[in-house]
Parts: structure tokens; C-alpha cells; sequence
């Protein structure tokens, strides 16, 4: 491993422990921080738009196509697992088929 | 603790699926077996390692890829909040590994068992935690066993594998019409980022800080209602 890989460990744990710890400490006073809240309540869902989005920006139309089955996998079973399989196994079959896209 | 430790197994299973697939996912980004086993212990934080695991694959920029998870462990602050009743007279070294070993799955089903009979708190939500994480840390361990033996599954769309994960998260993220305008503003912004050529990890932060800026500008209008 790379300092590089060292180090991302050790803020990812320091990162998580520290905003646990803060939920102990912090208690009742986050819940009912209306701004905390809102910031709290949005910002992870708008992360992983973001990710998805940076994972298509650039993407064949072939990994769109795939990407909207996913999308709909998701919207109908709503399991990580279940959408993480079958997006795979379409990306491979559209791959393997060769469709020209 | 013991009903804790058993009731969680049948997430515990959908865990060390996905974990398995994350353990592939790290030895393909140059972490040994043992240092995804340390990452899954000391971390705990499914969907934060894969983000940041993901993001370092890609651009190799480590405080990218760790803002990127930490931020997305952002929801741990009201989780954990949470459970200041559940916590409530328990000696302080056993609160301080309970929020180390609490994560989305044993959280939820120690609330909601705790809604049902009161009697279940914290002896439960360790017994459910301690599960977890053995099976989280074994699972990814695994996984990346494996894949360090295994050709280079990205040319087969094992990254497309967590673009999927990632959109399965979003749909589980889902709060009704009011996320519609911020999911399309950061979703839009991050594409236009992307194209006028910035780094992937900048775009991310921006595009999801142009969404809560939407988010927070709707909900002014509505005179500040938050459900």
C-alpha cells in the first residue's frame, strides 16, 4: 500500500468516528437545527446524483442505456444489491452482444 | 444482545454481497487484502468507502475521494443523534464503540423494534452492530482476496456494477417531488462541469452544493418546510 492508500483510510475513519462522535455529543441540540437539517436532509442525495452524473458524463451511450435500466431495477426492487447485479449483468450482455452503440 | 445479533442476519447477508463486490472493487485500486479488512474495521461506513474507494480509482486524489465519502457520512449526525434515548444510561466506553458499530441496516431495525417494545435498546443495537461489522470487515477482506487474483474486471463493467449501486442509493434517497429540482440541478451542473473539462471530484462537490442551494431556495418558498 502507498501512503496514498495509508492516508485515505485514515481520514475516512477519523471522518466517520469524529461525525458519530459529534451525533453523541451534539444529540437533541442537531435534530432540531433547522439549518443542520436541511443541510443533512439534501446533501447526500444531491451527492449521489453528482456521482452518478460524473460516472455518465463522459459515457458511451451503451453505459447510458444501461444506466436507465439500472434506473428503473432500482425504482421497482429499491435494493442495492438486486440493481448492482442486474446493472452489471446489462452492461456485460450489451458489451458481449456487441451492440453497436 | 444475542436476539440483536441474530435478527440482522438476513441483512447481514445483502451486506457481504455487496461488500464482497467493494473488496473487488479495492484490490482493483491497489489495497491489499488487510488494508481493505483495516479500512472495513476502522471506517465502518459501507457507501462512504465505495464513493471514496471509487473516486481514488479514478483520479487518484485522496482528499477528493475522502470529502466525497465523508460528506456522504453526513446522515451519521442525525443517526446517531437519534439514538440518545436508546443510549440513554449506558456506560460511556460501551456508547462510544455502539456509534462506531452503528450503521444504516441496525440502525433502522433497532428503531423500529424499539418502537414496538421499548424493552429493546442498546443490548440490541450492539449484538446487531457487532454483527455488521465482522461481516462487513470479513465480506470486503474477501472480496479483495479474490480480486487481487482476478484479471482487470473493469474492462467487463464492474465499474458500471457501482454506478448502479450508486443509482439503487439515490433511489433509496428519494423523498418525493420536492427533490426533483436539486437532483436535476446537480445532476445538470455536474454533467456541464464534467464536459468544461474540470475533475471529477471538484464537479462532484459543486454540483451537489448547486442541488442543496436548490433544495434550500424551495424551501424558503415554502416557508421553510422541511418534510
Amino acid at each position: 500500500m502507498t501512503l496514498d492508500h495509508w492516508l485515505l483510510i485514515a481520514l475516512l475513519a477519523v471522518g466517520a468516528y469524529g461525525l458519530r462522535l459529534a451525533g453523541l455529543i451534539g444529540g437533541q441540540a442537531i435534530l432540531h437545527n433547522a439549518k443542520l437539517k436541511t443541510l443533512l436532509d439534501d446533501l447526500p442525495g444531491c451527492l449521489i446524483v453528482a456521482l452518478v452524473a460524473t460516472s455518465l458524463a463522459d459515457a458511451a451511450p451503451l453505459t447510458w442505456i444501461a444506466a436507465a435500466f439500472a434506473l428503473v431495477v432500482a425504482i421497482v426492487s429499491n435494493n442495492v444489491v438486486i440493481t448492482m447485479a442486474l446493472g452489471f449483468a446489462a452492461m456485460f450482455g450489451l458489451q458481449y452482444f456487441g451492440v453497436g452503440v | 444482545m444475542k436476539q440483536g445479533f441474530y435478527s440482522i442476519l438476513p441483512f447481514a447477508i445483502g451486506a457481504a454481497a455487496y461488500g464482497f463486490a467493494f473488496g473487488i472493487l479495492a484490490a482493483q485500486a491497489g489495497y491489499p487484502w488487510w488494508g481493505v479488512a483495516l479500512m472495513s474495521f476502522s471506517v465502518h461506513a459501507g457507501s462512504s468507502q465505495i464513493v471514496a474507494v471509487e473516486r481514488f480509482g479514478v483520479d487518484g486524489l485522496v482528499i477528493g475521494a475522502a470529502l466525497a465519502g465523508i460528506a456522504l457520512n453526513l446522515r451519521y449526525l442525525g443517526i446517531v443523534a437519534s439514538l440518545s434515548a436508546i443510549l440513554r444510561g449506558v456506560p460511556l466506553w460501551q456508547k462510544l464503540i455502539a456509534i462506531h458499530i452503528t450503521g444504516d441496516e441496525n440502525w433502522a431495525l433497532t428503531m423500529a423494534r424499539h418502537a414496538k417494545d421499548p424493552q429493546i435498546g442498546a443490548a440490541f443495537l450492539i449484538g446487531s452492530g457487532l454483527t455488521m461489522i465482522t461481516v462487513w470487515t470479513s465480506s470486503t477482506a474477501l472480496g479483495a482476496l479474490l480480486g487481487q487474483q482476478m484479471p482487470d474486471l473493469a474492462s467487463y463493467g464492474l465499474g458500471f456494477a457501482f454506478t448502479a449501486a450508486f443509482i439503487a442509493m439515490a433511489r433509496a434517497m428519494w423523498r418525493g417531488k420536492r427533490n426533483i429540482a436539486p437532483w436535476a440541478a446537480t445532476f445538470a451542473i455536474t454533467v456541464l462541469l464534467m464536459k468544461l473539462g474540470m475533475q471529477s471530484a471538484y464537479a462532484i462537490l459543486l454540483g451537489s452544493l448547486a442541488g442543496v442551494g436548490v433544495a434550500a431556495f424551495l424551501r424558503r418558498g415554502t416557508g421553510g418546510s422541511i418534510t
